[in-house]
């Protein structure tokens, strides 16, 4: 009998899983994939949102493309219990699916701040689609939008909502915007530019209720005068969605917020249960503490491995790189690794007048971590983004080139190549082997 | 596959390759946009020309959300302009620094071979650049590193 795979979750690191196994077995095996939702990409949303996508082109796959892969689908079902005893899970309307091994991959949602009226009418969050909808409904050219939270979320969200005409501004608790993607010297140039093009920024700001008055919305705040909105939209955070496996056996941290605990092929304490995405607690590729890393390319990395050892193949996972890039209006803002570590010798360099910033963290001769700002026009901007990651990444010795990075961080491309960086990657792969293309194999639609 | 082999000892550092590549690319004859790119090494005395090396990895194709990188008949990983959202992704999961966004057109863009018939290579004068079948190599370590060593002493000094 075929082996059947069960995945649970439609998203990035289900969906790359399920692509994965289908490279690997060219379609022997049995596919089953259970998603609250229809597959689409949380990451380009904010196109959607901001009108330069159509609704269509956000979806990852349709039930013409999953059934040409060979897969059953339970879309609209949400997993209700797990049994791995059994080797059943449960879904919402009491129905069953039996498996021989399992994907993890419930993802995340939105999380509130706890202040009252924050569910009231008016108030958004933005990260599913039907989210995504409830806002394009509510913002309009003219609207007063206020975001809460001045986090990596609400900044990808920044040009959308200028490009509907909105009229914005993003309130932050903490004493400056983007506290947890970038350092104090690099957000002041961020919230510099910010401002120049239009957008208001309170950081510092506590609101303490938000009131509903005749269709627009009050913020107050502990201090300053109150804020009247069309339109808020609470970024002020993510929670696993992981409520479900209490009592299942599965092993997690903090009662799941700080993930699945899962081992180097990205199993869970379970035999033949994997986890992948927003809810596993994988390996830092910088560091090796076992962390989650909430973002897209770790779902990616985490779906492909988990796809090709559900197929049979061994394969390790070396660890996922913390890295984050938004644009806001024509500035790019990126970082990776280990960018706040207090402990690293840190260099770096700033033009003001041009909005440029660069931050080198070293361990040793080791670049552990980097930070870089500069408009999208520089063409510099984006080739070092991918160098500085490839630095990373590799953990390159560049022990001889420190003083030149010290005294020059703008100028890593010289201490890439002669460190031979590209050597030290081509032999590198996810999967050991070349990846293929997105698109069906060849051997899935034969078969 | 034939990809492109970089010969650095060959260079002059004339950049015909950048402007025969932003016009394959982009319709326009600008450095700025080209897609291959010549570094000077020692004061401007000997350069390098750098650009993708089509990896086996495809960092750029497995990172795109949308997959709006494939691979092309010619085995180069390839940006699809009607499915790129321009959301960057792939700039940061290139560990080469050899993706390039166009700002104008608001699309991720890299080197695609000219579909298998690279502009760099025949405008290359000194045959810097070739188009051959053999695996995918450093062509500009050795190079740079040999022509860094002074740079580095000086600062040292």
């Amino acid at each position: 009998m075929p082996p059947r795979h069960l995945v649970i979750g439609g998203g990035t690191a289900g969906l790359n899983a399920i692509r994965t196994i289908r490279e690997e077995d060219g379609g022997s095996s049995e596919i089953t994939l259970v998603s609250a939702e229809r597959p689409y990409s949380r990451m380009v949303l904010p196109y959607y949102l901001g009108d330069s996508i159509a609704e269509s082109h956000v979806f990852t796959a349709t039930p013409a493309s999953l059934a040409a892969w060979k897969v059953k689908t339970l879309i609209g079902r949400k997993a209700a219990k797990l049994d791995p005893a059994a080797r059943t899970l449960t879904l919402d309307d009491g129905s069953t699916v039996e498996y021989d091994d399992c994907l993890i991959a419930t993802g995340s949602r939105a999380a509130r701040a706890p202040v009252p009226g924050a569910d009231g009418p008016g108030v958004h969050s933005f990260w599913t689609l039907d989210e995504a909808r409830r806002v394009i409904a509510d913002v309009s050219r003219g609207s007063r939008v206020v975001m809460v939270g001045a986090g990596f979320i609400s900044f990808t969200i920044l040009n959308a909502i200028l490009a509907r005409g909105a009229r914005l501004t993003i309130v932050e608790v903490a004493p400056r915007i983007l506290p947890r993607m970038v350092d104090d010297t690099c957000a002041g140039i961020v919230d510099a530019w910010l401002r120049r093009h239009g957008v208001a920024i309170r950081a510092g700001a506590t609101i303490t209720k938000i009131e509903e008055q005749k269709g627009t919305r009050k913020l107050l705040f502990k201090k300053g005068e109150p804020l009247v909105a069309d339109a808020v939209i609470m970024a002020t955070g993510i929670r696993t969605n992981l409520e479900w496996l209490q009592g299942s056996g599965i092993e997690m941290a903090q009662d799941g917020q700080g993930g699945i605990l899962v081992d180097d092929h990205l199993r869970t304490n379970v035999p033949n249960v994997y986890a992948a995405g927003d809810v596993a607690r994988g390996r830092n590729l910088v560091t090796g503490a076992p962390e989650v890393h909430a973002i897209e390319p770790t779902a990616q990395e985490h779906g492909r491995v988990v796809g090709a050892n559900m197929a049979g193949r061994d394969v390790v996972y070396r660890g996922s790189l913390l890295m984050n890039i938004v644009e806001v209006c024509h500035l790019d803002v990126a970082s990776f690794g280990q960018w706040d570590d207090t402990g690293a010798e840190a260099f770096t360099g700033s033009r003001p007048a041009r909005s440029q910033y660069r931050k080198l963290l070293f361990r040793g001769g080791r670049l552990t971590g980097a930070m870089i700002c500069g408009p999208s026009s520089d063409i510099w901007t984006t080739n070092d983004v991918g160098i500085l990651k490839g630095l990373v990444q590799t953990g390159v010795d560049l022990s001889t080139w420190k003083r030149h990075l010290a005294a020059d961080p703008f100028d890593v491309k010289p201490a890439f190549m002669a460190t031979r960086t590209t050597a030290v990657l081509l032999p590198i792969t996810v999967l050991e082997r070349p990846s293929q293309s997105p698109s069906l194999p060849q051997s899935v639609a034969t078969r | 596959m034939k990809i492109l082999a970089l010969h650095p000892e060959k260079c002059t550092g004339c950049l015909r390759c950048e402007l025969a590549c932003s016009y394959m690319q982009t319709g326009t004859y600008q450095p700025a946009k080209s897609v291959i790119r010549v570094s000077p090494f020692e004061g401007y005395t000997s350069y390098a020309p750098y650009t993708c090396t089509q990896c086996a990895e495809g960092w750029c194709m497995t990172a795109c959300p949308v997959g709006a990188i494939q691979i092309s008949a010619v085995g180069a990983k390839d940006v699809l302009d009607d499915k790129c959202v321009g959301c960057k992704l792939c700039t940061i999961a290139c560990p080469y620094g050899t993706m390039f966004f166009d700002a104008e057109r608001y699309k991720a863009y890299k080197c695609n071979l000219c579909g298998g018939a690279p502009a760099c290579v025949d405008a290359c004068p000194t045959q810097a650049i070739t188009f051959e079948d053999v695996p995918s190599r450093d062509w500009i370590g050795d190079y740079a590193a040999e022509r860094s060593v002074h740079v580095l002493a000086r600062e040292v000094a």
